[in-house]
């Protein structure tokens, strides 16, 4: 069967989405098809601002709407804290457990050879210079417990290990090969209270 | 643990093919190529999510085809489904568990657990290294599903580091050793908790053979397996040992573009009397040696997940002449659900069978009960 061409340009696009198949990329086009122009226009209107107004904060690489993300803005936050995390969804994974109180540094990956990701394509730079600045004591290692998260830990320790700072990683509540971004809330903050001295 | 039954949909010659099963000995008999293995490699799919021959799943689906499909029901103290579902088009496999999808196959290996007596088994005893390892991996994987993980993790470390060693030798990247070393201490970590878990089987797997030699061969035979790995078992000073090791392998590595030590380059040495089977074994201590291996794997797995495993039996016992006929029947009745397949009719009687046990017979696809 042949569709309009505008409705299976929809569906294509649609399908593109994580965790969207064929059947439910026709349904949502449908869906849109039949909804009141104004819920369509905020829809676009949000894609759009999402894409235009939120950046990657200049400091830690969390997700901002400003040059700086509202963590590293607030006065409530310990500044002498900086957790590692591989993505800003980890941010959103750990803020969610309400048990930790410092500043980020979102890496942006973590090693991968065979991605081609070596530790120039990751945030490292950017974090020696902040530990460099003065006021951080402590690096908490909040990396996914595979392969490539614990090498990436290990890498970073090196780096680290001559500055007078207490370097800890949470405890290994976490399941195995269960990204922290799908761990449950209970776990993470288990995690967190638990870390230990590397 | 029994399989009580399977439908095949689109699986080689099986359109449509429905069978329920007996909870002892299921016999299927039938000529060459009429699809009487294809009912193992779907059981065997049932339980593992993967092929049996490590066949492509393109291969198994019915020619002209656009899918195949495998469902299948387990009864142990809970009752589960499990279903294989292969799209053609997409080139996908999808298993479901209870009709919820299951997205890694290492989180169903072992819940199922299957032992396979195979004519490819010959490898294991007379082939390479890499053919024991795997050996020992499959038997280690299915009772013990942290040796899995480590498993699955350091096969990971070392793909990274060989492709982080082809990136050093092509660009000759100052920066690129301190990554280097980060990747190499991961490998010693996952490597060496994969050796010690090793040296346990060995020791403790050792004992189930010599019991399985004591019951199956009149003969006065020990059997032994020896590990051999980069260093002693001494378990304190195995990461040392190995470090040093890479260490001196360092630049054979850079120029070869790959990781030159650690357990993926172990082997498993197999001694009767004393004496290594590989070099003086004769044939029929071969086959012996792979026999055995098969009925210890099957009670070590039972011993450890405390959950009696399906064994399968793919056209040998044609050629188990040596074995006194009433010990390989009075072992399988020992063993619980048994699934074999034979074109030799002739010997079915040296199997005791009871009416418990079932016949299938297979005809290009169609199976009936006998
Ligand atoms: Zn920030």
């Amino acid at each position: 069967m042949l569709l309009a061409e505008p409705l299976e340009r929809a569906i294509e696009e649609l399908s593109k989405l994580p965790s969207i198949g064929k059947k439910t990329a026709q349904r949502l086009a449908i869906h849109l098809l039949k909804n009141d122009q104004t819920d369509v226009d905020s829809l676009i209107k949000a894609i759009v601002e999402l894409k235009t107004k939120i950046h990657f904060c200049v400091d830690c690489f969390n997700l901002a709407v400003d040059d700086k993300c509202a963590i590293c803005l607030s006065q409530k936050r310990d500044k002498t804290i900086i957790c590692i995390v591989e993505e800003a969804s980890d941010v959103i994974a750990i803020e969610k457990t309400n048990e930790y109180n410092g500043l980020y540094h979102v890496l942006g990956g973590v090693l991968n050879p065979l991605a081609n990701v070596t530790a120039d394509s990751l945030h490292i730079a950017e974090l020696v210079k902040r530990v460099d600045s003065g006021e951080v004591t402590e690096l908490i290692f909040a990396l996914n417990p595979d392969s490539e998260g614990d090498t990436t830990s290990l890498y970073l320790i090196k780096i680290f290990k001559e500055y007078p700072l207490k370097l800890t990683r949470i405890a290994r509540g976490l399941p195995i090969g269960g990204d922290l971004e799908f761990a449950d809330i209970a776990t993470i903050g288990r995690a967190f209270i638990g870390r230990i001295t590397v | 643990m029994v399989l009580k039954q399977v439908e095949l949909s689109n699986f080689r010659l099986h359109r449509s093919t429905s069978l329920s099963f007996s909870d002892k000995l299921n016999l299927i008999i039938g000529g060459n190529g009429q699809g009487k293995t294809s009912i193992l490699e779907a059981i065997y799919y049932l339980c593992t999510t993967k092929n049996l021959n490590l066949a492509s799943e393109k291969d198994v689906v019915t020619f002209g085809e656009q899918f195949f499909e495998v469902a299948g029901s387990f009864s142990d103290i809970s009752n589960n489904k499990t279903r294989i579902f292969f799209d053609n088009i997409l080139n996908k496999k999808n298993f479901f568990l209870d009709d919820k999808q299951v997205f890694r196959s290492a989180d169903i290996y072992g819940k199922f657990p299957i032992v396979i007596l195979i004519q490819s088994d010959h490898a294991i005893t007379l082939g390479a290294p890499s053919e024991r390892r795997r050996f020992v991996d499959s038997v280690l994987s299915q009772a013990s599903h942290s040796y899995l993980e480590i498993l699955l993790e350091y096969n990971k470390t070392l793909r990274q580091r060989a492709s982080l060693l082809s990136l050093l030798k092509e660009t000759n990247d100052k920066n690129l050793y301190s990554q280097l070393d980060a990747w190499t201490e991961t490998l010693i970590e996952n490597g060496s908790e994969i050796i010690k878990q090793r040296v346990n089987f060995v020791n403790e797997f050792n004992v189930y053979m010599d019991q399985t030699y004591d019951k199956v061969i009149d003969k006065l035979e020990v059997p032994r397996i020896v590990y051999n790995t980069l260093c002693d078992m001494d378990e304190e000073n195995t990461k040392q040992k190995f470090n040093d090791a890479i260490a001196s392998a360092r630049e054979e590595e850079k120029r070869k573009c790959t990781n030159l030590v650690g357990p993926h380059r172990d082997d498993f040495i197999f001694h009767i009397n004393e004496l290594e089977l590989k070099r003086f074994g004769s044939q029929g201590q071969h086959k012996t040696f792979q026999v055995v291996l098969r009925f210890a794997q099957f009670f070590y797995i039972k011993d450890k997940l405390g959950k009696t495993p399906i064994f399968l039996m793919d056209d040998v016992f044609g050629e188990l002449d040596f074995f006194r006929a009433e010990k390989i029947s009075e072992y399988l009745s020992e063993v619980g659900q048994t699934f074999i397949t034979t074109t030799d009719f002739t010997r079915m009687e040296e199997l005791n069978l009871i009416k418990e046990n079932r016949i299938i017979k297979v005809e290009h696809g169609k199976t009936s009960y006998a």
